[in-house]
């Protein structure tokens, strides 16, 4: 098996408050792993982490072979570039979409494929619309993002994320700010993904596609990983106490 | 204070009995400054003219004097009214030399709110020739080394008082002083004292009182056809001025905005810096350092480039907050998904965050540029002669500042209005929020 993401001993805190407390996971290709805890545990941060969208305090991160390690200091041009190197390995997807008003759905989607990647505008719309079709969303290449719904916007975030063929996708939390009923058309995109084989982490509280989807589940409370398994094992019978707790409250909500 | 009217004045309190008390005040508004009562008497090289005889009471003369051309020692054949057609000429504001000068037409003129931006602007080339009242040419002739006076003094004109039309007597007892100090040879003594004294002085004994002309009042509403193609050659310089000012203020504003939200700490310093110091002084004070200044450390900038650079500095402050304001208020998430898909921070800022920062500035910078439009009227102190200077020179040599000042102020607003619907319509051509596809 090999390792697309190894993160070793991460630690990060805002002032005095420890959000993660020496993480060390490892996420092999083609693993979907999703995680899973409280409001507040940490999950998200580690995320954001994973490609530099924090500065991680000390520990190191390495993505498809590309280690960045925890650095005092205001960072320099180099640092930078290797942020940058390290966050083309890895699409992202956020909670609130944050597609570009500006721009058409096509335009989102093309748009760093041809700034970051130069390729030219043709080859780069041919790829666009592949990806829309992909998600469902052909026939709305040429609106504005303020004309989808909410689980349109979101399909979107995941073509633009993927045209720039990242290693691994990162999932934050996708369809939190979602109504119910749009849920299920993202997480279809996502189930399809992960049966492609793209190697994904999904922070979410959606346990139906956890366990259906996970090939493993960290629990995340307090800022360090609590219990890990299957989702047979961790849905079942997880062994740590507040595992139990956590599910225990979350799956008897109505 | 020494002086030959500050002596006169001392020689005319003496015969009236009181004590001369000086209130200084600016040339141009000694008029109304008398009017308001800030001072009793003007006694300042107030030429006897029918315009000031229909504000003010005028004296008989104390003074005859003549116009002097004044140019550079190197000069030469400028000494004639006729020779200066087609020469920059500067001038003082409202001055018998003005009328004179536009009577003749075709004089490049250049009009200054004093005698020493006069002077300077001659010593510095940028006029050709100044012209002057013969009493004002041989003060500063004595003390500018590198001028001459051009030709004999022409013109002549006199001196008079000036008083409160409601102080019938004073004006009677300033007459009667006046008369007994040039039979007693006190003013002839005052006037020798400073170089004045000349054979042109005779006249005064011989001066009769006009009675005013029976002027009608001007109406330039009804004879607009006359005015309106001046107002309009003043107002494409204020176009000219404004467009180039609001396109260098566009761009140094969004440099400095630049500098200040993303810059290395020596450029977030010098920006911020900019912008407070500039927004917080007198944009007059900076197109006086510009113009006036700059030239003694050796930057001798015209007067329309000088505008141009004032305006376009001073409100490039202005721009570079509202694009401050403007890229701030696109979340910060847009720089995070544009950063997470691998951009660098200055494509992010490129292609992200700048495209939906500038849809965002177009009301408040429209609303600058109108402002700045309306502000170039101050460009009207170094010497520029745009439509509101031209507005005042027309005004003050017919009167009507109603009938003129509504012409104006349509031309102002003919060219204004026009400007805030084309931001308008711009702003909805590029709004992407749901309403605009309803």
């Amino acid at each position: 098996m090999i390792a697309t993401i190894t993160v070793e001993n991460l630690t990060k805190s805002y002032g005095a408050n420890r959000v993660l407390e020496s993480v060390s996971v490892t996420q092999y290709r083609g693993e979907a792993v999703v995680l899973i805890g409280p409001s507040g545990c940490g999950k998200s941060t580690f995320l954001r982490c994973l490609n530099q969208m924090e500065r991680i305090d000390s520990g190191r991160v390495t993505i498809a072979g590309l280690t960045f390690e925890a650095k005092e200091g205001p960072l320099s041009a180099e640092d930078r570039e290797k942020q940058r190197q390290l966050r083309l390995r890895a699409g992202m997807v956020f909670q609130s979409f944050q597609l570009f008003p500006h721009l058409t759905v096509l335009g989102n989607v093309m748009e760093a494929p041809m700034v970051v990647k130069d390729i030219a505008r043709a080859e780069a719309e041919s790829q666009a619309r592949g990806l829309l079709q992909k998600v469902g969303l052909a026939n709305r290449a040429d609106f504005y993002p303020c004309q989808l719904s909410g689980g349109q916007q979101q399909r979107v975030a995941i073509a633009r994320a993927l045209a720039m063929e990242p290693e691994v996708m990162l999932f934050d939390e996708p369809t939190s700010a979602l109504d119910p009923q749009l849920r299920d058309e993202v997480l279809n995109v996502m189930r399809a993904l992960a049966e492609e084989g793209m190697t994904m982490i999904v922070v979410t509280h959606e346990m139906g596609f956890a366990r259906e989807m996970a090939d493993r589940v960290i629990f995340f409370d307090g800022g360090v990983i609590a219990e890990t398994g299957t989702p047979e094992e961790m849905f079942t019978q997880p062994k740590e106490e507040r595992t139990q707790e956590f599910l225990r409250k979350f799956l008897n909500r109505p | 204070m020494t002086g030959f009217e500050y002596e006169l004045a001392e020689a005319l309190a003496a015969q009236l009995g009181v004590k001369a008390q000086m209130v200084q005040n600016s040339w141009d508004g000694l008029v109304p400054a008398l009017q308001r009562g800030n001072f009793d008497i003007i006694l300042n090289g107030l030429e006897i003219t029918d315009e000031h005889r229909r504000q003010i009471a005028m004296s008989r003369p104390y003074y005859a004097y003549a116009q002097q051309i004044v140019v550079r020692k190197e000069t030469d054949g400028l000494s004639r009214l006729e020779d200066l057609k087609g020469k920059r000429v500067g001038i003082l504001g409202a001055s018998v030399a003005q009328r004179l000068l536009e009577k003749a037409g075709g004089v490049d003129l250049r009009v200054y709110p004093g005698n020493v931006e006069v002077f300077r602007d001659l010593n510095n080339g940028r006029i050709d020739a100044a012209l002057q009242d013969l009493p004002i040419a041989i003060y500063y002739l004595k003390k500018e080394p590198a001028l001459k006076a051009s030709g004999e003094p022409f013109g002549i004109g006199y001196y008079g008082i000036g008083v409160r039309k409601g102080d019938a007597t004073l004006l009677q007892a300033l007459n009667e002083a006046i008369k007994r100090l040039r039979a007693d040879g006190t003013l002839e003594r005052i006037c020798a004292k400073y170089d004045l004294w000349d054979t042109r002085q005779t006249l005064l004994a011989s001066y009769q009182e006009e009675s005013l002309a029976q002027q009608r009042a001007v109406s330039t509403l009804r004879e607009w056809p006359k005015y309106l193609p001046l107002l309009l050659k003043a107002a494409w310089v204020t176009i000219e001025i404004s467009f180039l000012a609001m396109a260098l203020a566009v761009v140094a504003g969004l440099l400095l905005a630049l500098a200040r939200l993303y810059g290395l700490a020596p450029l977030r310093w010098f920006s911020s810096v900019y912008v407070e110091t500039v927004r917080g002084t007198p944009l007059l004070i900076q197109l006086f350092m510009i113009y006036y200044g700059l030239p003694s450390v050796g930057v001798r900038l015209n007067a329309f480039a000088a505008a141009v650079l004032g305006l376009g500095f001073n409100y490039a402050s202005y721009e570079a907050e509202n694009y401050r304001a403007g890229i701030q208020a696109v979340p910060s998430g847009q720089m995070e998904a544009a950063l997470a898909l691998g951009m660098t921070r200055a494509q992010a800022v490129r292609r992200i965050i700048m495209p939906q920062a500038l849809r965002i500035v177009i009301p408040p910078v429209t609303n600058d540029f109108i402002a700045l439009f309306k502000d170039s009227s101050l460009v009207s102190v170094i010497t520029m002669v745009e439509l509101t200077k031209m507005y005042g020179m027309l005004a003050a040599s017919t009167y009507d500042y109603i009938g003129l000042g509504l012409i104006t102020a349509a031309i102002y607003f003919a060219l204004s209005y026009p400007a805030s619907l084309l931001a308008d319509r711009l702003e909805k051509k590029l709004r992407y929020d749901r309403d605009n596809y309803r």
